[in-house]
């Protein structure tokens, strides 16, 4: 007989990989990975750099799960060191923005399918390439909140735990970014 | 009813639905007549699909089991003493942790300070008399071992004043 799976919240699983329950921490992982990643992509623009702090933002995680104490949530605890990486590598790291170009078109040949890629004709893919020079302007700070807003649906005053600004800010700085994203892709959208 | 000005500025966080009473509904009543600021939304939300795809996307590519391995991996690598001590660090000064460190760091102030006038006033005892003349009056050498200076006094001794003596006689002003 199927033992029924319970789904544990992330304050029981945060409590039992305190107490040295690895496996909690793996189910933390698989719960987080692919968000984790969106958000770092989505400031890096650059699968091997964002793969890389991806899992550098989970090992710090682990070994510093005992510093966390509940007072926020452990999405935005996560956020925020994953955030703070890669902030701290756009800064020392000045990429060249054609690397995202060409890695999401590897990605669109690697997914194959084109009813999978909702950039499959031209239009989309023109869209797309504007999408990723338009960001690459942006700091990283305004990076951060518009891909923070736009994969998780945070509130400001979450994307503001996490950036370490108030709500204020988050708002002054998410109508900035979108005002000129806009501003670029205007002709596109 | 508030201008196409105000409304394009809260349009970002009405459509994020962080305005509230009043102002969330100026901003959507203004939608409702003004074309050109509908046009706005409709972008913006245009904008915000666009980039949500493109992440989505790619982060569909990535496979659990290989990203936990490597995750794995680096938790049960050995790590150098540097590493670990950062660890300590950070875990031991995150902020509801701080509290401690406040009484540490007065009580170290507090100590420092008073062991450093104690610390100097031995540093200046280090200069001492070491010699003097085969007669006790007339010469005196200090060695002061700090700034590794040696001071020889030569002096006429008051008391020897009315000797006749032919050393009091040569020494009677100072030389260095």
């Amino acid at each position: 007989m199927d033992r029924l799976r319970v789904e544990l919240s992330d304050r029981d699983l945060v409590q039992r990989c305190q107490a040295g329950q690895i496996e909690a921490f793996q189910d933390l992982v698989s719960r987080y990975h692919q968000k984790v990643y969106m958000v770092i992509l989505g400031m890096v623009h650059n699968r091997e750099d964002a793969l890389e702090i991806a899992q550098e933002t989970f090992f710090r995680a682990y070994r510093r799960i005992n510093s966390f104490q509940g007072e926020s949530s452990f999405y935005t605890w996560l956020y925020r060191i994953a955030v703070n990486i890669a902030i701290d590598l756009q800064r020392r790291q000045k990429r060249n923005p054609l690397d995202f170009r060409e890695d999401m078109d590897s990605i669109v040949e690697e997914q194959g399918g084109v009813g999978r890629d909702p950039f499959s004709d031209a239009h989309d893919r023109e869209l797309r390439e504007k999408l990723v020079a338009a960001i690459n302007e942006l700091t990283p700070e305004h990076k951060a909140v518009i891909v923070l807003r736009t994969i998780e649906g945070l509130s400001y005053k979450d994307i503001g735990e996490i950036l370490g600004c108030s709500e204020g800010t988050v708002m002054s700085r998410l109508h900035y970014a979108r005002r000129k994203l806009q501003a670029k892709l205007r002709a596109f959208l | 009813m508030i201008d196409c000005k105000s409304a394009s500025e809260s349009l970002s966080a009405w459509l994020d639905g962080e305005l509230r009473g009043s102002e969330a509904e100026a901003v959507g009543a203004h939608l409702d007549v003004c074309r050109q600021c509908a046009e706005q939304r409709r972008q913006m939300e245009s904008l915000q699909a666009a980039l949500k795809s493109a992440l989505e996307l790619q982060a569909s590519s990535l496979r659990f089991e290989p990203f936990w391995r490597q995750v794995q991996e680096r938790i049960t690598e050995k790590r150098t003493w540097s590493a670990a001590m950062m660890d300590f660090m950070h875990s031991a000064l995150a902020a509801p942790r701080l509290a401690w460190a406040i009484p540490v760091v007065i009580v170290a102030l507090l100590g420092a300070l008073s062991i450093v006038p104690a610390w100097r006033a031995s540093r200046n005892s280090f200069a001492s008399v070491e010699s003097i003349d085969p007669y006790g009056r007339n010469v005196a050498v200090l060695r002061e071992n700090e700034t590794k200076t040696t001071v020889i006094w030569l002096y006429q001794n008051p008391e020897g004043e009315n000797e006749p003596s032919s050393e009091a006689a040569d020494s009677s002003s100072p030389s260095f």
